[in-house]
């Protein structure tokens, strides 16, 4: 155990770099910075928008609408200008984005009920997110003022009955309905609520599948690099020791790594969606529905995880073995990284259960797949298929680690290395 | 004297190509046993299987009567190598190479300081040590990974190269140190292409090439045999 510790104590101060120090904190840093700028810039663009408007029609229908436009939050600002070109010169010269031109006549038209155009004005100042926002005030806008209006002429003419009735007679009461159990509520919202509360898992999985196997593979190439396997493999320790001690340490750091990276993604996302809490009425649809990970769900998804981070720890260390330097160990991730992006990518962009039976087999059969599906199974209580992903990931990861044990203890881990220039394995 | 290690018809293949073919020879207690021999000859091959890094393809290594099949961790806990081409960890610290090494050999706390004070002894790196190794000379390096190979006294010795690397003055010194542990009992299996290096150290001398041994014997014998001034002159004469 002494000497085990030892090694495992070498391996991590080999990982743990000032580099690696280094760009973790600045990676944080940034994403953390990128978050409250994006918070803030939302929080500009969801403020009450100041509009200028030049209302030459001065009926009571156009005051009734600016009223009504004040009425939702808008702040209106007269426009201090004669005409319409005098007002697009004094709004650009302002630091107001919108102006609302209501045409002369415009009242006693609607009145008519024909319809009539008013004009409307986005002053562009810049492309970022906030100016995208601005595109869309407009819209709002006019959906508001036709609103209003649609109710006005309702009210006029049949006065007995609401206008809301008129325009949308058929109400609906939604349930959603799960297994055997059922609750009132938006499909749309329960969707969007299990997506956002499990939008990190993924990622998560993926960052740590990535950053240990990419450590790994380093490792190994690094020891040839720097000549030092040689010696580390007539030290009087077992081989497995060697592999297992290599795996154990950048199992952790890239946990460690891949945790800080997280929490910053966090800060970053938080910026562009907000804290995602949800309203009482959806918590109680969802608490209802089962839809909560509770001890039991935590504990099942980590396994899974877990047996998923071996899976590609050991296979790391098979691909290490067949780096000649450390540049060719960061060409020899790209396997691990696709292996890990397809379950990702099939996870965000399409349903696993109305594939195809050769994509099925060919998804199920990548270990780090098990862990992506994992978590709506889990939800579903679907834990055969979560039992069954993990027993597969521990069959291969049992045989991954024969394969890389083997490996370590014969000449084939100084002999074996992959020539990119004659594209083959030399045993 | 006790035999230390015995090779015998010690073959080695990669596919086709046979980098030994049955080559046998003894190293005994405090001998110092070279092989000499141009490049391609065998000589790191039959070292890195008595290191217990190559397996043999044939033949039978024994260590202090331990097979080397049977018993690779018997091997691996009395004999230290130094490969032609090894390196040390850049980032660790000169002293933490050395603790890091010595913890695989040392049963207590004492022993392992014996075995770093040792290690301080034969380096020479002095205040150094407490510097990462990324920072050392190729020079430096060797000095330390000479002291690793010799800090814990070994019953043998592999050292591939010992002086590669060195200048005149630090090969010297090397020399003198290896010979130095010779003398203490330690045993020393050595390979080098400098044959005046080979003449100093060596007890005995095996001449090979393709993979077979030529001939063997002490300095004195093999320019007897030949009747060479040297043993460069000994070695083209046995090519012949």
């Amino acid at each position: 155990m002494k000497k085990f510790l030892n090694l495992l104590t070498k391996e991590i101060r080999e990982l743990v770099t000032l580099q690696l120090i280094g760009s973790l904190v600045f990676t944080f840093v940034l994403f953390y910075f990128i978050g409250q700028l994006a918070k803030s810039e939302a929080a500009r663009a969801a403020a009450p928008q100041k509009i200028a408007a030049l209302d030459l029609d001065r009926s009571d229908v156009s005051r009734g609408l600016l009223d009504n436009l004040r009425s939702i939050n808008y702040i209106i600002e007269p426009a201090a200008a004669a005409d319409k070109e005098a007002a697009v010169e004094a709004v650009r010269r302002s630091p107001v984005n919108f102006l609302l031109v209501i045409p002369a006549g415009f009242g006693e038209a609607v009145s008519r009920f024909e319809t009539r155009e008013v004009e409307t004005y986005t002053f562009m100042r810049s492309f970022s997110m906030s100016a995208t926002r601005n595109s869309a005030v407009f819209r709002s806008v006019i959906a508001a003022l036709n609103r209003y209006m649609s109710d006005e002429y309702l009210k006029q003419r049949i006065a007995e009955i609401p206008p809301e009735n008129l325009k949308n007679p058929i109400k609906s009461r939604d349930f959603v309905v799960i297994k055997d159990r059922q609750a009132q509520g938006s499909a749309g919202d329960i969707a969007g609520f299990v997506f956002g509360q499990s939008i990190f898992v993924p990622i998560i999985l993926m960052m740590i599948i990535i950053y240990s196997s990419q450590m790994v593979i380093s490792a190994i190439a690094m020891e040839k690099q720097n000549k030092t396997l040689e010696t580390l493999l007539t030290v009087p320790i077992r081989r497995s020791s060697i592999v297992t001690a290599k795996m154990l340490a950048s199992g952790l750091v890239g946990l460690l790594s891949a945790a800080i990276y997280m929490v910053g993604f966090r800060f970053y996302m938080r910026g562009f969606t907000g804290d995602m809490r949800v309203g009482a009425e959806v918590s109680q649809v969802i608490e209802k529905l089962g839809l909560v990970l509770d001890a039991k769900g935590y504990i099942i998804l980590g396994v899974s995880l877990f047996f998923a981070i071996l899976c590609a720890l050991a296979l790391a260390i098979i691909l290490g073995v067949l780096a000649e330097d450390f540049r060719s160990a960061q060409s020899l991730i790209m396997p691990v990284v696709f292996l890990v992006l397809i379950p990702y990518f099939i996870s965000f962009f399409a349903d696993f259960r109305t594939l195809s039976l050769p994509v099925k087999i060919f998804i199920l059969a990548i270990p780090f797949s098990h862990p992506f599906l994992a978590t709506q199974n889990i939800l579903l209580e679907n834990y055969q298929a979560v039992a069954l992903g993990i027993l597969y990931m521990v069959a291969v990861f049992i045989l991954l680690v024969g394969l890389a044990a083997r490996i370590f203890s014969t000449d084939r881990v100084l002999t074996m290395k992959l020539r990119w220039g004659r594209k083959k394995v030399v045993l | 004297m006790t035999m230390v290690l015995n090779v015998e018809g010690l073959r080695k293949s990669y596919g086709n190509l046979e980098a030994l073919k049955g080559i046998s020879f003894q190293v005994e207690q405090g001998e110092i046993f070279a092989l000499i021999g141009p490049n391609g000859a065998g000589k790191t091959t039959a070292l890195r299987i008595i290191a217990t890094l190559l397996s043999p393809s044939d033949g039978r290594v024994t260590f202090l009567g331990h097979d080397l099949k049977k018993e690779p961790e018997k091997f691996r806990e009395n004999i230290s190598y130094l490969p032609e081409e090894a390196g040390a960890y850049r980032n660790l610290k000169g002293t933490n190479y050395l603790e890091f090494m010595a913890r695989f050999y040392s049963r207590s706390a004492a022993e392992e300081q014996e075995f770093l004070g040792r290690a301080r002894d034969i380096a020479g790196l002095g205040g150094r040590l407490k510097e990462k190794v990324g920072t050392y000379s190729k020079g430096m390096v060797r000095k330390l990974l000479l002291a690793r190979a010799l800090m814990t006294k070994p019953a043998l010795t592999i050292l591939d190269e010992p002086t590669s690397g060195l200048d005149v003055i630090n090969s010297l010194e090397v020399r003198e140190i290896i010979k130095r542990f010779a003398r203490e009992g330690i045993s020393v299996l050595l390979s080098s292409h400098n044959m005046l290096e080979i003449e100093f150290l060596s007890d005995r001398v095996a001449l090979i090439d393709q993979g077979r041994i030529l001939d063997q014997g002490t300095s004195a014998q093999l320019k007897d045999k030949y009747q060479a001034p040297n043993l460069e002159v000994v070695f083209r004469s046995a090519l012949r």
